[in-house]
């Protein structure tokens, strides 16, 4: 029934108030001030990954066991996944909003476990067929080169890759211990870069022999050569016998797994570089004694690496700086100074500050600096411009030079490999731009995931599809009354005495079990999971579902702007805005 | 079967006897023992009722609201502060036209705190659109539930069943408790005209406009007009299948009086001896005991004064600012007429006072030394 029954007085009325049709010919739609509409926002997870993907998303389909669907949405952004859901540092987890109520998901082990998933599937990369679009060069097949390579080759781009080494994958071959990163995992990831149709030219190093004016034929240059240079200590004794540099040291033992040590070797540095080194030599059955200038709290390495290596046997030493390094018989003696923390400094750390006459000495049989690394830029060409130890290059990534872009970290003092990832995949997306002539800063603010800096392959190819209010859903936003609280799923660990015996991978991947499990603790932050909470609350009926997953539409014949669905959307997936009259 | 019994147990019977389906009730002295024993009997499994716990009084009443509409049969019981509790749900009640019976126990309203008799807390609800029906001992409680139901059911209104606290709450008489399927022949099972049902779905107490709201309140009228014709059916019946009955209102002693007392409640069984005294002593006195309040029955009332010069009225409550309920009622039941006895207004027996023989005597023989009363309100038993 469609239209108001009108009774002619008591003698046609029922003895209650009571309904005897619908009331569809009420259009109380009319009475709203405030207008509700479905609209995703940005999840604080995607907008603090620097290589941008659509976390929520690849979340949402484990959840749905749509275990190729979530692939699909990772290799969208990430030609890496099983290397960072393994070695990035998820910055995405600590932004994470279930952190503020129990525990942040583990997004870097459901990464990883999608990633290993479509390897033992074999899953493989569509190659896109049609003609190619025009010729690049990337120099350094590093994670920012390979993923600028790699979202250049599915922009169908005839991309060629140069590596000085003998082997592609820059740092992430020659920095990261196997422990951390399997090989075949890289290899494999690698593998499907090249399947795409980029190829990888080893063993051809730009300066000595070859200059940058030899890739004249290219269209663009992407250049990612890495910092591989170890910085120095400024000591006396530090260019002497067996005074190591970290990375040399690390470079040695990834590619042979073998080679003649000392017992005793003492690392000077606390980052990443030095964790990994020490927990390398504590696995080739040696002694590792890392000497730290600042304290624990202020040690630049990531806490889990800590933790794992103060477990398995390396001691580390802290407010320690050496100030010479010297040769006694065959033993290494450094002395040092005690420090104590001063003032913060510049980058929010207390400062180490000399204790006057405080020397004392440390013996080792060899000595490994990682204290930091410099790029090389002798093979630079003029014109693209450096300043404190790394090159200049606009918000797109381009230098000086028209055609010459850079990334990864001979441009960034962020070295991580999640940055490098978006920074190869941003200078891919501005060289497309670039070679077709459009304004690349104004297509990079159109794709930017939140307020940036990272990027959306998939808005940038599928402008129209999944678009998504930058604003940030903070925690403040969410309704947690539908949450339960829930424990984090944990990756479990090899045994300490089993792990220091080799260069097996320490922690191993989720379950398909413990995976779907942390997937659903995921609150899906700003984007509908269907969760229906909308459509049960909706006092009106008015909220529509089609049948088709996230349709819901409201129905505005009848929605009275009450803001029941706003309120009681667990997850800020609906907005308001005034109704214009 | 004769039980020596209580009037809350009487109350317990009557609802037993009525196969309610749902009750809900929270507990409050001096009701209290009503719904401990009806509660005991649904824990126990002896009766099939539902009962349902509650957090208030207007709880209870929302909740057998939900059921009646449901189509079932439902009771509840309280007193003072918890019928002042249930009151915008009493309105609902009615306005819905749900045939619940509610037991309320007499009880003063505080303060100061007081837990005996008075009429104040139902008479506080007079204009909720309930049928109010006063009992004088503990078989017209038990009574009066049983008819309550084929009152309520038939003209759909629902109705209050009033009982002074102690004096029949927690005093025992002999009640002569009727058969089961005696009492299923005279009350038939509950058969609403809409009810909810999942095949056949409705909006139940949907607004309405000022274009109907008026003519659903005529309909309620209307009902309560129906009442007296309806509950002189319903006794009838009942009288003739259990060989009692009560009536909207009762005359007793002598024909063509001059004064008549008017009482409600328990003071009616007290006036019955201090008539019958009175015209022993050559007093011409009747008494009449009014049971029924809402809808108030004029013209029986009308009837059985016709010839009287004075009524002597005895309010066990008080409108203050204007005097005894039953007195105003009274006052505007007669003003239409030619022929209109003086109201003699009395106040008397607040918070479960005793009224006792000698004050309702003070009373009638005021009625007879005076032509007129002297106050608007005449105190009976005031200390000064």
């Amino acid at each position: 029934m469609t239209e108001q029954i009108v009774f002619k007085g008591v003698s046609d009325m029922p003895t209650i108030s009571i309904s005897f049709g619908n009331m569809d010919w009420n259009k109380t739609g009319a009475w709203r001030s405030q207008r509700p509409f479905y609209e995703d926002k940005t999840p604080p997870c995607s907008a603090a990954c620097p290589v941008g993907n659509d976390i929520v998303a690849f979340i949402q389909k484990i959840t749905e066991g749509d275990l190729e669907g979530s692939w699909n949405v990772i290799k969208e952004e990430n030609p890496f996944p099983g290397v960072c859901g393994r070695v990035c540092f998820h910055p995405c987890e600590a932004k994470c909003n279930r952190g503020n109520y129990d525990e942040a998901i583990a997004i870097h082990a459901l990464e990883r476990f999608v990633a290993d998933l479509a390897s033992n599937l074999n899953e493989k990369i569509e190659k896109g067929s049609g003609a190619k679009k025009g010729k690049i060069a990337i120099v350094g097949s590093g994670p920012a080169g390979l993923s600028c390579a790699y979202h250049l080759a599915r922009l169908q781009y005839d991309v060629t890759v140069f590596e000085s080494s003998s082997s592609a994958g820059g740092m992430l071959r020659m920095g990261i211990p196997s422990y951390r990163l399997p090989r075949d995992v890289l290899d494999q990831e690698i593998s499907r870069i090249v399947a795409l149709g980029v190829e990888i030219r080893t063993g051809i190093a730009f300066g000595k022999k070859l200059s940058l004016d030899g890739l004249r034929d290219y269209q663009a240059i992407f250049i990612a050569s890495g910092a591989h240079q170890s910085r120095s200590l400024q000591i006396p004794g530090e260019k002497g016998k067996d005074v190591l540099s970290g990375l040399g040291l690390l470079r040695k033992i990834n590619l042979a797994k073998k080679g003649k040590l000392d017992n005793r070797i003492a690392i000077i540095g606390g980052g990443n570089t030095a964790v990994d080194v020490a927990r390398s030599i504590i696995r080739m059955g040696k002694k590792a004694t890392i000497l730290y200038r600042r304290s624990k709290e202020e040690m630049p390495a990531f806490e889990d690496e800590i933790a794992e290596a103060i477990e398995e046997g390396v001691k580390i030493r802290y407010l320690v700086n050496p100030i010479r390094i010297q040769q006694k018989d065959s033993l290494k003696r450094l002395e040092c100074l005690r420090m104590e923390l001063g003032e913060k400094d510049e980058t929010g750390r207390r400062r180490p500050v000399l204790v006057p006459n405080s020397n004392f000495f440390i013996e080792a049989d060899s000595v490994a600096i990682a204290a930091g690394e410099e790029i090389e830029v002798s093979f630079l060409p003029k014109g693209v411009e450096r300043k404190e130890g790394i090159v200049l290059t606009r918000r797109d990534g381009s230098t000086g030079i028209k055609g010459i872009f850079a990334g990864g970290d001979l441009t960034s003092t962020q070295r991580t490999v999640a940055h490098a990832i978006g920074s190869g995949k941003k200078a891919a997306l501005a060289i497309d731009c670039y070679l077709k002539g459009k304004d690349s800063e104004e297509a990079i603010r159109e794709i930017l995931i939140g307020d940036g800096p990272s990027l959306s392959t998939f808005r940038y190819l599928h402008p129209e599809e999944r678009k998504m209010n930058p604003h940030v859903v903070a925690f403040e936003e969410l309704n947690t009354d539908y949450f339960e609280p829930s424990k984090r799923q944990k990756e479990s660990k090899g045994l300490v005495k089993k792990r220091i015996r080799g260069f097996e991978e320490v922690t191993s991947t989720l379950t398909e079990e413990c995976a779907v499990k942390e997937a659903e603790r995921c609150f899906s932050c700003g984007t509908c999971n269907e969760c229906e909470n909308c459509y049960v609350f909706c006092p009106d009926t008015s909220v529509i579902k089609t049948g088709e997953m996230f349709s819901h539409q409201v129905d505005y014949d009848f929605c009275k702007g009450c803001g029941i669905c706003l309120s009681e959307c667990p997850r800020g997936a609906i907005s308001f805005k005034e109704e214009a009259r | 079967m004769k039980k020596v019994i209580t009037g809350n147990q009487a109350v317990a019977y009557g609802v037993i006897l009525s196969r309610v389906d749902v009750i809900s009730a929270y507990p409050i002295t001096p009701q209290t023992t009503i719904v401990e024993e009806l509660s005991e009997l649904v824990a126990s499994g002896r009766s099939k009722t539902i009962f349902l716990k509650v957090e208030s009084e207007h709880s209870a009443m929302a909740a057998l609201i939900g059921a009646s509409t449901g189509g079932v049969r439902c009771f509840t019981a309280t007193s003072s502060h918890g019928l002042a509790y249930m009151h915008e749900m009493l309105h609902w009640a009615s306005g819905a036209r749900l045939p619940i019976v509610l037991v309320n126990v007499n009880r003063a309203i505080g303060p100061p705190w007081n837990i005996w008799s008075d009429q104040s807390d139902s008479l506080s609800q007079r204009d909720t659109g309930w049928i109010q029906l006063y009992c004088e001992n503990n078989q017209e409680v038990l009574d009066t539930v049983l008819q309550a139901y084929r009152i309520a059911e038939s003209v759909k209104l629902p109705v209050m069943v009033v009982l002074d606290a102690y004096v029949l709450s927690h005093t025992s008489e002999a009640v002569e408790i009727p058969a089961m399927e005696e009492v299923d022949q005279f009350l038939p099972p509950f058969c609403p005209e809409y009810l909810i049902d999942t095949q056949e779905p409705r909006a139940f107490s949907t607004i309405a406009t000022p274009e109907s709201f008026l003519e659903f309140r005529y309909k309620t009228q209307e009902a309560m007009e129906q009442v007296p014709e309806v509950a002189r059916r319903v006794e009838g019946e009942f009288r003739s299948r259990f060989g009692r009955g009560y009536g909207a209102i009762e005359r007793y002693g002598k024909d063509g009086a001059e004064i008549l007392l008017m009482t409600s409640g328990t003071v009616t069984s007290t006036s019955r001896i201090v008539i019958q005294k009175l015209i022993g002593n050559e007093y011409s006195v009747a008494g009449i005991k009014i049971k029924r309040f809402r809808p108030f029955p004029f013209e029986e009332i009308r009837e059985a004064i016709q010839g009287a010069k004075k009524l002597v009225v005895i309010d066990r409550n008080l409108s203050a600012g204007v005097g005894g309920i039953f007195a105003q009622e009274l006052r505007a039941s007669l003003y239409s007429r030619e022929e209109r006895p003086q109201v003699f207004g009395f106040i008397s027996g607040l918070g479960g006072r005793d009224i006792t023989p000698e004050l309702i005597e003070e009373a009638v023989q005021y009625a007879v030394e005076h032509d007129r009363p002297e106050e608007e309100i005449l105190w009976l038993g005031l200390k000064k």
